[in-house]
């Protein structure tokens, strides 16, 4: 949730939607009005109007509007080994298709790389759902002498969130690849890959890797033959948090702490080691050689448009078979649930709540739950956002109040300190939040802790105050009748016992 | 008429009771008034000491200091300190019973000398300051101390 | 420039229309634009500024101040406190004013509701965990967060929860921390990494539970520590000596100049019923920006130590007791009466006001003495003092941050003079200076290029024979800067005509305009330039070699001179301050007052003439240096012609008019006859390296009578030398 460029723009998307759009959630085509305007008023740097263009001129004309989304033919995976059962190293890997012609990829040169991953209509997959297209074309102006870098965004720490994990472990080389390509793309001299201190399996895997891509000339000085150096180096993370935001996970990669710097400059232009960085999620690079392999349109085929693509979904909690999925996007929430994991435990009419996108952002209630489409637009119509499209599904056995309590008092715990909105707002409404668990509050109290939830938001150097606002707004939004209850009860046991 | 010949008896007694003219301006400037009593005692510092019951109670004993206490000259500089302790009791109707006719225990606690109150003289006490000192001045070292 | 004639036309038409000074100004914004600038608006108010202008920069310049806590001038700037967000249309977000720049046709909301909620947000956040102790509080009436609470804060609190509460830290004798009170600004920690260069403050531990501090517990061990009491926006950091002694708003502030150190930093006094209570900074972008050293501001409990306070003689018994002006000051006339010529001599001190200089100058002259010595050695051969350029530190402090190259020889500016030093951090951080360094090898604050220590690398500079020569001549605007430290050996003329040989090549290899100034001379104390301007000779040899029958000693407290030097006959009369080195040998003292006391006039190392001001009356009896000469002139029968101060500061003007000229800097520029001049020095440099006597901190913090005197500093060298739980007192609170 926090790794992306484009954290903002989600936060705006989300102010401003949450205003205009309305809370049911709509039929796709319906939808797609309201959004697009919620975006283009909103994002500074507007949306890929490029990809727009060639979406509307090519599938508008050959095929009728998609309208059913998923279930994705095992023949369209990307992640082919999820799930460990083949060999992830470099033989298993090119057996499966890695390293396939990839110098051919790089030697098509930095604009067809580019133009393919425009046309794919790829969005950062970290949460924010930023173009990926767009952002990795801003490290392509001229050079001024510095060198420049790809980072990889591997701590993936987000409650809930699990799917980079996935890949380090069985697929690596599909992150190194990607690395290569994405490098090639934005011209850095090497990647560095983030990962987080707690995956020690994970970073051997991945170094192994490494090793191997090294040992096999896909990666060093002259990569896969193309003449194109380039290196790969692994940085373990020390287990926070905050340090999956984009410049904190920079001041930590340089040795400092792990603290978000201020932006601008952005890291485009001033990033690690003071050189113009791109720092991109796993799965987003990972992702690239398949789409420059099979082409931009495929990528494009899947999902809704602007919203287009595989993505893999995280299911955990109150289900009968918690897994990570690739699945593709747009796929409603529902069938996501009952097809593959297994179901909400108890059957459906058991669901309570789903948080869809990773612990920071705003549960939705069933009812809400019956119809949204997982992917960007129709989660940010249905006030809350796809995030790492981690679901945390939550069945009617789970005391919601003291769910979101947890997730707050994890963020006051991961706070960095150094907002005063952040650092002292958390921490107040996690006291507050625990309170409400025993319902020992004025029902007043929860319009309090909305307002304060509304001075954190927006008003932090990142979005971790953003992320720990949303959860408690949410809760608000959806469950604010069992919150009065709850304050209710406990008056009365506290006069019974009087 | 006798009321008349009363207050011109006491006005005789006045005037002769000071000896004389002299003694009677002198009482007038000193004391500011003229009355005249029963010589109840003199301390050894000379202080002479009266009682008139005719006056009202409060004005029936009095002092006439003597001009020179401690070696200091009291003609005209009078203080109410000058009165010795045991006289003072007397004095100040604490008990009616001079001290010519019952001398004080002696005490360890009563002065010798009866000392007169040095307020407002440059002997006058004054207590130690109990503030920091702003300055602290540098004391030289003692000579031939190196 | 552009302004002006706008201006003057609009002064010449000031008859004309409203409408005729409007299209002047039409005229002029055109002209602005075109030199690319940015127009944005704030509350809709139109201001053209330079590109990269920050938001808050871009108010300042209309006149609407943003709310700050984290933000400062001469700091990077952290961006976190939020405390000025504001909103600007059309902008979905408010932005930290503080960070961002400035884009083209901005409109900057600096009163909208969004952007008082914002602050109010805000304010409610760093109030929640923040103890409201602000009765018992050193900071209170000067607190940035009492202040910004009235201003922008919400009428009520909502906070029910538990206050966060913060172990104080032991950061050493002069800096009192209340941790609690910390909102996390990190000024204090930007300080110390950026102006102070020390890396000891930090943060530790993260969120509502991040600490600022040391980590391990020690000292803050830094010679401009005391500045973050002054940052520091709320109480966290408060004065240690100062403690509960006074309020802001009880004292009275006396705008004053520094002595303890040759730069001259601009100070205010504060002080309380005849009392000094505090010294604070005061900003002169010249000389010390808005920092001072510690001793500067923490030397002042040593005004209150020691002190004479009334005149002295030495009895029968050798023994010093007080006694009367009226006899000391017969003793002393009937003393020089007795005397003439050489027989009479004087030293001054390193804290002489340039008016008791020229007093005493005056009463020798006028006993046919010309015996007037400094403390302060300064080599007589080649030029001397006659040439002004010889001996002062030319380029001005500000010239620091011109330069590309510095080289200092034989000084240690850290300690000599820390506002020096700060000022070749900051250039050193942000121009690139580059620093070279001869003499012994110390702790700067910055990196610089060591080349040695001995007087034969000084010689290979100056033949053109070592290895630096090749960076020296790539230089574009070379400095060099010798300490008057090592003018202090018996090789000094040796030295200085080394370093003037060093200048002046590299002046000529590097081309630079004739106005620019290469030697520099960093003096130590703040007497020496205006002693040297009024004719007094540096150096006591003059003494030594021929001992006076009687020694006047103005404040001369560095012993130079001893009983030993002297005949045993020879009468010493000490007027001074403090009794220290000179009031122990002496036979009669007259106590004079100290810089706090009197009007007096200072030459700083530049040649920048300063006034001290009357803070405090001097104590006891102790009077006025010149006044004190004064009288004792006029009962020696060669009365002296003034009686006031301002009769004194004419006679100041006459002998040397910069004096007078108060915050000027008079130009010198001799270089080339001085250097001409030193050729004719045949002295040859001798072989012991080169150590400037103040080497580590424990050496900076007593160095005159005043700070030896203080109480505070004492401890400091203790802290320094033991650790800082050495020192450390059990606080109130």
């Amino acid at each position: 949730m926090l790794s992306c460029l484009g954290c903002p723009v989600l936060s705006r998307v989300l102010t401003t939607g949450a205003s205009r759009a309305p809370v049911m959630v709509a039929a796709a085509g319906a939808s797609r009005t309201s959004v697009a305007a919620a975006t283009t008023t909103t994002s500074p740097p507007p949306p890929n109007s490029m990809t727009l263009v060639r979406y509307n001129s090519t599938a508008q004309q050959e095929t009728p509007k998609k309208t059913k989304f998923g279930p994705l033919a095992d023949q369209d995976r990307i992640f082919t080994n999820l799930y460990g059962r083949h060999d992830w190293r470099l033989k298993g890997a090119q057996q499966r298709g890695d390293w396939y012609k990839t110098k051919e990829i790089l030697d098509k040169g930095v604009d067809w790389i580019l133009n393919e991953i425009k046309v794919s209509g790829l969005r950062g997959r970290g949460g924010a759902g930023f173009p990926t297209g767009m952002k990795w074309s801003f490290m392509n102006k001229p050079s001024d002498g510095r060198p420049k870098y790809l980072v990889v965004n591997a701590d993936e720490g987000e409650p809930g969130t699990c799917k980079d994990r996935e890949i380090m472990r069985n697929d690596p080389h599909k992150l190194i690849e990607g690395c290569l390509v994405a490098g090639r793309a934005m011209g850095a001299r090497a990647a560095y890959i983030y990962i987080r201190g707690e995956f020690y399996n994970e970073s051997s895997n991945l170094q192994v890797a490494i090793n191997e891509a090294y040992a096999a000339g896909l990666i060093g000085r002259n990569a896969c033959g193309s003449g194109f150096d380039f290196d790969v180096f692994v940085m373990r993370g020390a287990g926070a948090y905050i340090c999956g935001e984009e410049t904190a996970l920079i001041e930590s990669i340089e040795g400092k702490q792990g603290k978000p710097r201020l932006k601008p400059p952005f890291p485009a232009d001033v990033g690690v080691f003071g050189c113009p960085t791109t720092v991109a999620n796993v799965e987003t690079v990972a992702v690239a050689p398949t789409i420059c392999r099979r082409g931009g349109t495929w990528f494009l085929g899947f999902g809704r448009e602007r919203n287009s693509g595989t993505k893999l979904f995280n299911i955990s909690g109150h289900v009968n078979n918690p897994c990570t999925v690739e699945e593709e996007m747009s796929i409603p929430l529902k069938e996501l649930i009952e097809r593959h994991a297994g179901g909400v435990r108890g059957g459906w009419d058991n669901l309570l709540c789903v948080i869809p996108g990773g612990s920071s952002t705003p549960l939705i209630p069933r009812n809400v739950c019956d119809t949204v489409l997982m992917d960007f637009d129709a989660l940010v119509q249905a006030q809350t956002g796809l995030g790492t499209a981690a679901l945390i599904v939550m069945d009617k056995s789970t005391d919601v109040i003291r769910a979101i309590a947890r997730l707050i008092e994890f963020y006051k715990h991961e706070s960095c300190g150094q907002c005063t909105p952040c650092r002292e707002g958390v921490d107040w409404m996690n006291k507050m939040m625990w309170r409400f668990v025993k319902g020992d509050a004025k029902s007043a109290e929860i319009d309090m802790i909305w307002e304060i939830s509304k001075q954190i938001e927006g008003h932090t150097i990142c979005a971790l105050g953003d992320g720990a606002a949303w959860p408690v707004q949410g809760l608000i939004r959806h469950f604010r009748p069992l919150m009065e209850n709850r304050i209710e009860d406990f008056k009365q046991t506290q006069q019974a016992r009087a | 008429m006798a009321e008349y010949a009363n207050v011109v008896r006491r006005a005789v007694g006045q005037l002769g009771g000071h000896g004389g003219v002299k003694g009677f301006l002198l009482q007038l400037f000193r004391v500011n008034d003229i009355k005249t009593g029963a010589l109840v005692g003199v301390d050894k510092y000379g202080n002479k000491y009266y009682e008139d019951n005719r006056n009202f109670f409060g004005r029936h004993r009095w002092v006439i200091y003597t001009t020179e206490m401690n070696g200091k000259k009291t003609l005209w500089e009078v203080d109410g300190s000058m009165v010795p302790a045991e006289w003072h009791r007397w004095l100040h109707c604490m008990t009616d019973n001079p001290p010519t006719t019952h001398p004080p225990e002696p005490k360890k606690f009563l002065a010798q000398v009866h000392q007169i109150n040095l307020s407002g003289t440059s002997n006058c006490y004054v207590p130690y300051s109990t503030t920091r000192k702003k300055i602290h001045e540098w004391v030289p070292p003692k000579a031939g101390e190196k | 420039m552009l302004r002006l004639p706008a201006v003057s036309r609009a002064l010449a038409g000031a008859a004309h229309s409203k409408g005729s000074i409007s299209t002047t100004n039409n005229v002029w914004t055109s002209v602005r634009a075109s030199s690319n600038m940015v127009e944005v608006f704030v509350d809709g108010k139109p201001v053209m500024v330079e590109p990269g202008t920050t938001v808050l920069q871009a108010c300042a310049q209309v006149g609407v101040q943003i709310p700050r806590f984290c933000y400062h001038d001469r700091l990077s700037v952290a961006g976190n406190c939020r405390m000025c967000l504001v909103e600007i249309e059309r902008a979905p977000k408010p932005v930290a004013a503080c960070a961002m720049p400035v884009m083209k046709g901005w409109n900057i909301l600096t009163n909208s509701e969004k952007t008082r909620k914002a602050r109010e947000g805000v304010m409610e956040f760093l109030l929640s965990n923040h103890p409201l102790d602000c009765p018992i509080c050193d900071q209170g009436g000067e607190c940035d967060l009492q202040d910004q609470s009235m201003m922008f804060g919400a009428d009520r609190s909502r906070f029910t929860e538990d206050k966060r509460a913060v172990e104080d830290k032991n950061i050493g004798p002069l800096i009192k921390t209340i941790m609690t009170r910390c909102i996390h600004c990190t000024r204090c920690v930007r300080f110390a990494s950026e102006v102070a260069g020390v890396e000891d403050l930090g943060t530790t531990g993260r969120g509502n539970t991040m600490q600022i501090g040391t980590y391990v517990e020690k000292m803050f061990m830094s010679e401009l520590s005391g500045n973050v009491i002054d940052l520091c926006p709320v109480g966290a950091l408060t004065s240690k000596p100062y403690a509960f002694t006074s309020r802001p708003w009880e004292t009275r502030k006396t705008e004053s100049i520094d002595v303890l150190d040759a730069v001259g930093s601009n100070i205010v006094v504060s002080t309380r019923g005849g009392e000094v209570m505090r010294i604070l900074p005061r900003l002169n972008e010249d000389v010390n920006e808005e920092w001072i050293s510690d001793k500067t501001r923490f030397s002042y409990d040593g005004l209150k130590r020691q002190r004479l306070t009334q005149p002295m003689v030495k009895d029968a018994s050798g023994q010093l007791v007080a006694t009367s002006w009226e006899d000391v000051l017969t003793r002393v006339a009937g003393a020089l009466q007795g005397v003439q010529g050489s027989e009479v001599g004087a030293i001054a001190g390193g804290m002489v006001d340039a008016e008791a200089l020229v007093a005493l100058k005056d009463l020798l002259n006028r006993l046919d003495s010309e015996t007037l010595c400094t403390e302060e050695v300064f080599p007589m051969t080649g030029s001397g003092t006659d040439l002004r350029s010889n001996y002062l530190l030319n380029s001005r402090i500000t010239g620091i941050e011109e330069c590309d190259l510095l080289l200092l020889i034989g000084t240690n500016p850290r300690y000599e003079a820390p506002l020096f030093n700060s000022r070749v951090r900051k250039s050193w951080l942000h121009n690139e200076l580059e620093v070279a360094m001869v003499g012994h090898k110390v702790d700067l604050s910055y990196s610089y290029n060591h080349l040695g220590e001995t007087t034969q690398v000084l010689q290979e500079i100056a033949d053109g024979t070592h290895p630096f020569c090749k960076v020296l001549a790539q230089a574009k605007k070379p400095i060099v800067v010798v300490g008057s430290s090592s003018l202090q050996r018996d090789d000094g003329a040796a030295i200085l005509k080394a370093v003037s040989t060093i200048a002046q090549n590299s002046r000529a290899i590097s081309g630079v305009e004739e106005g620019w100034k290469v030697l520099n001379v960093l003096h130590r104390v703040a007497s020496q330039v205006a002693a040297l301007d009024l004719g007094y000779k540096p150096g006591v040899d003059a003494i030594r070699k021929n001992p006076p029958k009687v020694l006047f000693l103005l404040g001369a407290d560095a012993d130079c001179i001893t009983r030993a030097d002297l005949p045993k006959d020879s009468f010493i009369i000490y007027q001074g301050h403090h009794g220290d080195v000179g009031a122990l040998m002496a036979d009669v003292i007259m106590p004079g007052a100290a810089y706090t006391e009197k009007t007096g006039t200072y030459v700083n190392t530049e040649g920048r003439a300063q006034q001290t001001r009357v803070a405090v009356t001097a104590p006891g009896i102790a009077r006025e240096d010149w006044k004190i000469l004064r009288a004792i002139s006029e009962l020696a029968g060669v009365t002296l012609p003034y009686d006031t101060l301002d009769e004194v500061r004419r006679r100041l003007e006459e002998v040397s008019p910069n004096l007078v000229r108060y915050d000027d800097v008079e130009e010198a520029n001799y270089f080339k006859q001085a250097h001409e001049l030193s050729k004719a020095v045949n002295q040859s440099l001798l072989a012991a390296p080169i150590v400037p006597p103040q080497l580590t901190v424990k050496d900076f913090y007593m160095t005159d009578p005043i700070s030896r005197a203080s109480q505070t500093m004492a401890k400091c060298v203790k802290a320094v030398t033991e650790g800082a739980a050495a020192v450390d007192e059990p606080s109130i609170c």
